[in-house]
């Protein structure tokens, strides 16, 4: 047990379980005190319980840490006013906002209904900037502040979740533009691609999760390679991020999944044609291909037709 | 003028003006019968005007196009499913959607309202998902179909701008998703960052440098850069007009392997950008404790050496 964040306050919202979990357990052995925020819904964002904070809440202080509950939901603007309230009126400041508050509600595009599209977008990227939007006045009093948005790999493109990677990608956007917004305050912010074995990931089935290797040309996935299926594995770098120490880094986006942590590059040029004047598209038609175009490949190729 | 999208039907959104104005004429020019979609709005999201659209549909049929005009908010599922049944309804089916309707509300966080963060979030974002969705249904049908989306290099981290920010790089998603739920049904989908003067963006940055004093390199200490070479043919270096050819080039059949990327356009300048990967890494046999995240995240940061 460390003493890292000695004094200092954190919130981690969907904390209830899984990933959030772990992490508000690490931030409190290192000294924090955590208000543990879950409204205890479903992975599809329906119903509420608080048994789930509370869970964590009793974890924490039975291993002598320091923790409230909370059952607000991010979603709203004013209801993520009243976790950050829940932060000062218990410890008095707040340092750490750590957001992996999440649903899923998977559809391919051509049927996904407006109900899912809001419904993943509300808690994930609104609930983003209501947390960041309620959390940053106090940061800037203290002039000090650590912010974690949880985004995810699959903005990178998986089949089914386009509802999903507008939330997730959204939220790398949001920190790399608040960063420099933030920075003479002394708050950073990033975003992590965290991973594990959670109710989230439980709901996509073993037999898609083949294919989608399948279709990657990669071998059918092992059972937990690299410990990639444990929650526990994503909190020592988001508490690394949490910390005094964590300062120098801020607008990334840094992996956390598994017995590995990494740094992730944004989309940069990699390759480019020039002219001074505007192309036609018999130019473009001919040079694309052997340039820009070239040996591109598509990642879901349509099927050869049956016989 | 070609034929490259002869007997193609295309939809563009915010088509009244900029951009969308450019695409939907190097479209129409093509041969496609094009529905010019644009609410007619401000830059940032207020107010609706006829006038935009009309008068893109005037200036294609006056060329010997096909067009029709729609003020559907596409934000909206209501706009988004009547205006790709516009396109059905009107010219018998739909091959290209171009999403290039956006606003903006520039304001620092501090200052950023709930409104600000929807809006942009909603017009610019939503608004892609709807005509996606609905172009979608079609497009899975008959087995073809070409998506482009705008998005901005907002999202690579331009201050006072994080619902911009987070609309564009979200739009990314979308767009790399939606290659990979339709790619298998003979359907492309990409995005574009542009980088041009429109209503949303007036000015270069470099006019607004000049008030400040020197010119940018000469306040770096390397002297005054070569003048630009003089641009060649139609329009000007900051055209939104230039983006149309790109735009069109992943409109037609010619690259059927182009699926899911995001490409940039500035003057005469195309480039591909890369998928975000993994630069650095470190590796352990086991989860990392605190001890070792102090020594190693820095030297992988690259501020520990």
């Amino acid at each position: 047990m460390g003493n890292r964040l000695e004094g200092r306050v954190a919130i981690v919202t969907g904390s209830g379980r899984g990933i959030g979990a772990a992490c508000a357990k690490l931030l409190a052995e290192e000294g924090a005190s955590v208000v543990v925020n879950d409204i205890g819904g479903a992975v599809d964002g329906t119903g509420e319980a608080t048994a789930p904070a509370d869970e964590t809440v009793n974890d924490i202080i039975a291993a002598g840490g320091k923790a409230v509950a909370n059952y607000d939901s991010v979603a709203e603007y004013d209801s993520a006013g009243k976790i950050v309230q829940a932060a000062i009126d218990n410890f008095g400041r707040l340092d750490i906002l750590a957001h992996p508050a999440g649903i899923l509600r998977d559809r391919m595009i051509f049927n996904m209904t407006e109900y899912e599209w809001d419904g993943v977008l509300q808690v994930h990227l609104y609930g983003a900037f209501n947390m960041v939007k309620h959390a940053v006045p106090h940061m800037i009093k203290q002039n000090y502040g650590r912010i974690v948005l949880f985004s995810s790999g699959s903005g990178l493109g998986s089949s089914g979740q386009s509802n999903y990677a507008m939330a997730k990608e959204g939220m790398v956007g949001m920190a790399r533009a608040l960063a420099p917004e933030l920075a003479p305050y002394g708050i950073t912010i990033n975003a992590v691609y965290p991973g594990a074995a959670t109710r989230m990931t439980a709901t996509v089935p073993q037999s898609s999760r083949d294919l989608r290797a399948q279709a990657a040309g990669l071998p059918p996935p092992v059972v937990d390679p690299d410990g990639v299926g444990d929650a526990e594995n994503n909190a020592p770098k988001v508490v690394y991020l949490s910390s005094e120490a964590g300062g120098a880094v801020t607008g990334q986006v840094i992996g956390t999944s598994g017995w590995v942590v990494s740094l992730y590059a944004p989309r940069h040029v990699i390759r480019s044609i020039h002219k001074d004047g505007r192309w036609t598209l018999d130019e473009l038609d001919e040079l694309i291909p052997i340039s820009i175009g070239r040996n591109l490949t598509n990642p879901m190729p349509p099927a050869p037709p049956r016989q | 003028m070609g034929n490259r999208l002869e007997g193609k039907v295309a939809v563009v959104t915010g088509a009244g003006r900029g951009i969308g104005r450019g695409v939907a004429l190097l479209l129409a020019e093509e041969g496609a019968s094009v529905v010019v979609n644009d609410l007619g709005c401000d830059v940032n999201g207020s107010g609706s005007s006829n006038d935009p659209a009309d008068s893109v549909v005037e200036e294609i049929k006056s060329s010997g196009g096909n067009a029709v005009a729609n003020y559907d908010n596409v934000a909206d599922m209501d706009g988004g499913e009547n205006l790709i049944k516009t396109a059905v309804d009107t010219f018998g089916g739909l091959d290209v959607l171009v999403n290039s309707a956006g606003i903006i509300r520039d304001r620092m966080i501090f200052q950023m309202t709930p409104e600000d963060f929807d809006l942009v979030v909603r017009n610019n974002g939503k608004g892609t998902f709807v005509t996606c969705k609905f172009a979608a249904i079609v497009f899975r049908q008959q087995r073809s179909g070409r998506i482009v989306n705008m998005t901005a290099d907002a999202g690579l981290g331009e201050i006072g701008r994080s619902n911009y920010a987070a609309a564009s790089e979200g739009i990314v998603g979308v767009t790399r998703t939606v290659a990979r739920d339709l790619g298998r049904y003979g359907v492309t989908c990409n995005g574009i960052s542009p980088m041009v003067e429109t209503r949303q963006f007036p000015g270069t940055v470099d006019e607004y440098r000049v008030a400040s004093g020197a010119p940018r390199d000469d306040r770096a200490g390397i002297g005054q850069s070569p003048p630009l070479a003089d641009w060649e043919g139609p329009g000007y270096r900051d055209d939104p007009d230039n983006v149309a050819p790109l735009a069109v080039y992943l409109s037609t059949y010619a690259a059927p392997h182009i699926n899911g990327y995001i490409f940039g356009v500035r003057g005469g300048s195309i480039y591909l950008y890369s998928n975000p990967a993994i630069e650095r890494s470190v590796h352990k046999y086991g989860n990392f404790n605190m001890d070792e995240m102090d020594v190693l995240m820095p030297k992988m940061i690259g501020s520990g050496f």
